[in-house]
C-alpha cells in the first residue's frame, strides 16, 4: 500500500515536473510554430529557424526547439532554391543535437529518416544503394519507439511509394501505411489544441500518398 | 492599504520594466566586410533576439537589464560573444564580422594524383557502386579502377599497373593496413582478379602517385579500400553465377553486425560449353568463406573485424615454342587466408585515434612439369595513428607501424629450401595546414628501417592545392618513396636494398553539377631498381643497379547530368617510360607500360525495362617486347588492344537482379607479346607462340537475390 502511494507521488511528481511549465518559454514556441506556418522564401525559413535556435538556446533541456530547427531546414532544401547539401547537413547536426538531449525519440528519429530521404535526393543514382536502406531502417526504428507516430509512417509510406513506382511494383504497401498514418493524424488531431507544441506536421504527405493508391 | 501599496509597487516595477527595454541594433559582415544575412542575433540566456536581414543589419528589444552577453551566431561560422550592459534605451554595436568555419564543403581539397570512391566525399572521380557496374571489371575491384586515369590494361595480367610501373607498385590497403598477396595466384598469361569482393568495401582512395606519409613501400600507387561500417539489416544473400554460387547471410541490429558468407567458383561447367584458347587440363576453381564483422563501441567508437580464407587451383598446359607436343603442364593450388582487425574512435576535444593489426598468410604448391615448387608468403602488420585537430585550420595525423614478412620457396623433391624474415619499422607525421579556404599545404615525413636490408630511410612528402576558381582546383604534390623489392629477388639476394622513386604531379580539376574534368601531368624518376641476368623464371646476380623514368599526362571527363539516366566517363592516359630494369641491358620500355591508353565507360538506365545497360571499351597502342631475331632489346610492339564490354542488370522485383555481362564482343586478337624459344631452331631462328587470350570472350551470366524481412533490399553490391 504504502509502495503504491510512493509510485503514486511519483508519478505526480513526474508530471508536474513534466508540465511544470514555463509560459516565457510556450509563449515563445507557440510563435515561432505559427510563424513557421507561413514560411514563403528561404529567407524566412532562416528567420524562423533561427528563432528556434535561439529558445534551444535559451532551454538547452528542451529537444523541440531543435527539433523545429531542423525541420525547416530540411523543409527549406526540399522547397527552395539553396544549397541542397548543406542544408540538409544542417539540419542533420541539429537533429544529432536533439537526439542527445532526447534519444530513443520516435518524433527526432523520424525526422533523421526524413533529412536522409533529402540527402539521398540530392543524388538519387549514387546515394540511394546505401541510403534508402538506411532511411527505411530509421524509418522503421521510428515506428518501433512509437507506433502511434503518424509521421513515422507517413515517411516510411513515402519510402515504399518510391520503391514501388522505381520498380513498377504495385503500391499496395504503401497504401496500407498511408491509410494507417491517417488514421494517426485523426487520432492525433483529436489531442491538438492551442497549447499543443508537439510536431503535428506530415498530412498532407500522408494525404499524397493515398492519392497516388486511387 | 496593504493592497494598494502593492498595486503602487506593481504600477512602478512595471513602469521600471517598460522603461528597461532596450532596443539593440546593428550590423553583421563577412569576412570581405559583405552584409551577412541571417545571422542569429540573441542575449544569451534569454528569448530575445533576432536574425540580420538581407542588408545585414538587425535590431530588437530586450527586457533583460545590467551586464549580459550578445551572441552572435550563425552555422558554418564561428559564434562570437560580445558584454554589454543594457542600461540606455537604445545600443548601437559596431559592425561584427563573422568569420567562416573552415570545413570540407568550403574547402580546397588536394586532388594532385588522388582519386576517391565515395558516396559521401564532394571530390569523387569513381562511386563504389561504379565497381560493380562497369562492364569490363567484371566485380573486380581493380577491373573498375583500369578505367581510370594513369593506369593501363595488361589484359593477360589482370593486376593494376600505374603510370609506367609494374604491378608490385602498387600497395593494396584495406582499411589503412597491408594486404600481402591481395590478388590471386595464377599461372603464366592467365589474368588474376583481386581476392576480395567489392561489396565488402564502402569507399575506395587511389592514388596514382604523390600520396601521404600514411603509406609507403610503393613506388608508384596506393589503392586504399575502406570496410563498410555497420550492416543495416539483417539479411540472406544469394547468387546463382555461369561460375559457381554463393549464399551469403547477415544479422544486424544497432549495436553490432556480423556477416558470414561462402562461395564456390568453378569454370569447367563453363569451358565444357565454350571453346577455349588454352589447353586446361583442370579449369580454375576455388572456394572461400569469409566473415566480416562489425561493432560499435562506447560514444561512437567502432571496432571491425574481416577473415577470409580461400582454397583454390587450375591445370594448364603450356606450349613451348618448338615443340610440336602440349607443352609443359601447370598444376597449382593455392590456400590464402586474412584476417584483420581495426579499433577507431574520434573524440569531441579534436582527437581521433586508430589501431589495427592484419596477418596473411598465402602457400601455393606448384608443380611446374615435374618440378614440384612450394611457396609461402606471410605478412603481419600492426599500426597505430592519433589525429589531432589544433583548429579547424592545423591538423595533425601520427603513426607507428610494424611489419613482419616471412617468405620461403622449397624445391620438394631436392629438399632445397631458402627462405627469409624480415622485421620493418615505420614512424609517419602528417600534416595539414589551410593557409586560407583555397590554399592547403600538407606537409609529411615518413621513416622507415628493415632488419634484412640493413637500411634506414626517410621520405618527404608534400602537396599543395589552390583553388583558382569556384569549380576548379590546381594542385601539385612530389615526395619520395621507397620500396623493397619483391620476396623472391630478396630470397635470392636477401642483402638488396630499397629501390626509390620520385614524383612530380601538376593536377588540375574542375568539378560543376555533376560534371568532372581531371588533367594531371607527372614525371617519375626511379633509381635502385631490381636488375639481373638471365631470364626472368631463373634470375642470376640479382642487384640494385636499374634506374628509369616515367612521365606523361592524363585526361578524365566524366559527366552524370547532361543526358538524362545516362553516365559516362572517358579517360586517356599517355605515357612515356623507360628504365633498365629486371633483364633488360639499356633503358627500354617495359613490357607493361603501353603510351596510349583510352577508355570509355557508359551506363544508361531505362525505366520501361527496370534495366541498366553498360558499355566499356577499352583500347591502348600495343605492348613493347624484344624479338630475338632482331637485334637489341624492346625492339618491337604488338598490335593494339582492344576490349569492347556491354552488361545488361535487370531488375524485375527489388529483391532480385538478374546481370548478364559480355566481354570483347566484337572478339579482337588480342597479342600481350610473344614466347620465344630459348634456342634458335636449324635456320637460326627463334621460335615463338603468341601470347595471346584464354578465349575470344567471356560470358558472365547471374542471378542475385536477396531474402529479408524488407523486400526491397537488393545484393547489388554483389554483382
Amino acid at each position: 500500500m504504502k509502495k503504491s502511494l510512493f509510485t503514486l507521488a511519483m508519478a505526480f511528481a513526474f508530471v508536474f515536473a513534466a508540465f511544470a511549465n514555463d509560459p516565457a518559454y510556450e509563449n515563445a514556441m507557440k510563435k515561432q510554430i505559427s510563424s513557421m506556418n507561413t514560411i514563403q522564401s528561404s529567407e524566412q525559413s532562416q528567420t524562423v529557424a533561427n528563432g528556434f535556435i535561439r529558445i534551444a538556446e535559451a532551454k538547452s533541456e528542451e529537444w523541440l526547439p531543435l527539433y523545429y530547427a531542423a525541420y525547416i531546414k530540411a523543409t527549406a532544401a526540399f522547397r527552395f532554391e539553396v544549397n541542397k547539401d548543406q542544408y540538409f547537413d544542417q539540419a542533420m547536426e541539429l537533429v544529432n543535437k536533439a537526439e542527445k538531449i532526447a534519444p530513443n525519440n520516435s518524433e527526432i528519429t523520424a525526422l533523421k529518416g526524413f533529412v536522409i530521404m533529402g540527402k539521398l535526393s540530392v543524388d538519387p543514382m549514387s546515394r540511394g544503394q546505401e541510403m534508402s536502406p538506411l532511411a527505411m531502417q530509421i524509418f522503421g526504428k521510428a515506428i518501433a519507439l512509437d507506433k502511434e507516430n503518424p509521421r513515422a509512417t507517413t515517411l516510411m509510406a513515402q519510402m515504399e511509394l518510391g520503391m514501388s513506382q522505381f520498380f513498377g511494383s504495385g503500391p499496395e504497401k504503401a497504401c496500407g501505411l498511408a491509410r494507417v498514418g491517417l488514421e494517426l493524424f485523426a487520432k492525433e488531431e483529436a489531442k491538438v489544441d492551442d497549447n499543443y507544441l508537439l510536431p503535428t506536421w506530415g498530412k498532407r504527405e500522408a494525404e499524397q500518398v493515398a492519392n497516388a493508391c486511387k | 492599504m496593504n493592497t494598494r501599496l502593492l498595486l503602487l509597487t506593481y504600477f512602478f516595477l512595471s513602469q521600471t520594466f517598460a522603461f528597461s527595454q532596450t532596443i539593440i541594433s546593428g550590423r553583421i559582415l563577412d569576412e570581405k566586410g559583405k552584409a551577412l544575412p541571417g545571422a542569429n542575433v540573441f542575449i544569451k540566456g534569454s528569448f530575445d533576439g533576432t536574425s540580420s536581414d538581407a542588408s545585414g543589419a538587425f535590431s530588437f528589444e530586450s527586457s533583460e537589464s545590467g551586464d549580459q552577453l550578445l551572441v552572435v551566431s550563425m552555422m558554418g561560422f564561428k559564434s562570437q560573444e560580445f558584454p554589454i550592459t543594457l542600461s540606455q534605451s537604445k545600443i548601437e554595436i559596431p559592425s561584427i564580422k563573422l568569420i567562416e568555419e573552415f570545413n570540407e564543403m568550403n574547402t580546397v581539397t588536394i586532388s594532385a594524383g588522388a582519386m576517391e570512391a565515395s558516396d559521401e566525399k564532394k571530390s569523387v572521380i569513381l562511386r563504389p557502386i561504379d565497381i560493380v557496374t562497369t562492364p569490363s571489371a567484371m566485380g573486380d575491384i581493380v577491373g573498375a579502377f583500369q578505367t581510370l586515369p594513369g593506369t593501363s590494361t595488361v589484359g593477360n595480367d589482370g593486376r593494376l599497373f600505374v603510370r609506367g610501373g609494374d604491378a608490385s607498385e602498387v600497395g593494396i590497403y584495406i582499411e589503412g593496413m597491408r594486404v600481402g598477396n591481395a590478388y590471386g595466384t595464377t599461372a603464366g598469361n592467365v589474368p588474376t582478379r583481386t581476392r576480395f569482393n567489392p561489396n565488402l568495401f564502402k569507399g575506395t582512395f587511389f592514388s596514382t602517385g604523390g600520396y601521404s606519409a600514411e603509406y609507403g613501400q610503393a613506388l608508384s600507387s596506393t589503392l586504399a579500400l575502406n570496410t563498410k561500417d555497420l550492416a543495416k539489416r539483417s539479411q540472406g544473400d544469394l547468387s546463382i553465377m555461369s561460375v559457381g554460387g554463393g549464399y551469403s547471410h547477415t544479422l544486424a541490429n544497432e549495436k553490432r553486425s556480423i556477416s558470414i558468407s561462402g562461395n564456390i567458383f568453378d569454370l569447367k561447367p563453363y569451358q565444357a560449353l565454350i571453346k577455349q584458347n588454352f589447353d586446361w587440363e583442370r579449369a580454375p576453381f576455388g572456394r572461400d568463406i569469409e566473415l566480416a564483422a562489425q561493432q560499435k563501441t562506447s560514444k561512437g567508437g567502432l571496432w571491425k573485424v574481416l577473415a577470409r580464407t580461400e582454397s583454390g587451383g587450375m591445370q594448364l598446359w603450356q606450349p613451348q615454342p618448338g615443340m610440336p607436343d602440349r607443352g609443359l603442364l601447370i598444376d597449382l593450388k593455392n590456400t590464402y587466408s586474412y584476417a584483420q582487425t581495426n579499433w577507431r574512435k574520434g573524440f569531441e576535444n579534436g582527437w581521433s585515434l586508430f589501431g589495427g593489426i592484419s596477418f596473411s598468410q598465402n602457400k601455393d604448391i606448384l608443380n611446374l612439369g615435374g618440378l614440384d615448387l612450394e611457396r609461402k608468403n606471410q605478412l603481419s602488420h600492426a599500426k597505430w595513428t592519433a589525429g589531432y585537430d589544433f583548429s579547424d585550420r592545423l591538423a595533425v595525423k601520427n603513426g607507428v607501424e610494424y611489419f613482419r614478412n616471412d617468405y620461403s620457396e622449397v624445391l620438394t623433391q631436392e629438399s632445397l629450401e631458402r627462405s627469409i624474415g624480415e622485421n620493418q619499422g615505420f614512424l609517419f607525421t602528417e600534416w595539414d595546414w589551410y593557409l586560407s579556404r583555397k590554399l592547403v599545404l600538407r606537409s609529411g615525413l615518413r621513416a622507415g628501417i628493415s632488419s634484412l636490408a640493413d637500411e634506414k630511410w626517410l621520405d618527404p612528402r608534400t602537396s599543395l592545392a589552390y583553388k583558382i576558381s569556384k569549380n576548379g582546383t590546381l594542385s601539385f604534390a612530389t615526395g619520395r618513396f621507397h620500396q623493397l623489392p619483391e620476396e623472391r629477388f630478396r630470397v635470392l639476394a636477401p642483402n638488396l636494398k630499397n629501390t626509390e622513386s620520385r614524383h612530380l604531379i601538376l593536377n588540375y580539376l574542375y568539378q560543376k553539377d555533376g560534371k568532372t574534368f581531371r588533367a594531371e601531368a607527372f614525371h617519375k624518376s626511379y633509381d635502385h631498381l631490381v636488375r639481373f641476368e638471365g631470364i626472368h623464371q631463373n634470375p642470376r646476380n640479382v642487384r640494385n643497379e636499374g634506374d628509369g623514368f616515367a612521365r606523361g599526362f592524363d585526361v578524365f571527363f566524366r559527366d552524370r547530368e547532361s543526358l538524362k539516366n545516362t553516365d559516362y566517363w572517358i579517360t586517356y592516359s599517355f605515357v612515356d617510360s623507360k628504365r633498365s630494369y629486371f633483364q633488360y641491358i639499356g633503358q627500354v620500355q617495359p613490357d607493361f607500360a603501353p603510351k596510349h591508353n583510352l577508355s570509355v565507360v557508359v551506363k544508361h538506365f531505362v525505366p520501361s525495362l527496370k534495366s541498366q545497360l553498360g558499355l566499356s571499351w577499352s583500347f591502348n597502342d600495343g605492348l613493347a617486347y624484344t624479338d630475338p631475331n632482331l637485334t637489341g632489346e624492346m625492339n618491337s610492339k604488338t598490335g593494339t588492344f582492344q576490349n569492347l564490354s556491354l552488361s545488361w542488370s535487370y531488375l524485375p522485383r527489388p529483391n532480385l537482379i538478374i546481370h548478364g555481362a559480355l566481354t570483347n564482343v566484337t572478339g579482337h586478337q588480342n597479342i600481350f607479346g610473344y614466347q620465344y624459344a630459348q634456342n634458335p631452331n636449324e635456320q637460326g631462328r627463334f621460335e615463338s607462340l603468341p601470347l595471346g587470350q584464354g578465349a575470344p570472350r567471356f560470358l558472365f551470366l547471374g542471378i542475385f537475390f536477396t531474402i529479408s524481412k524488407d523486400k526491397n533490399a537488393n545484393n547489388l553490391n554483389n554483382l
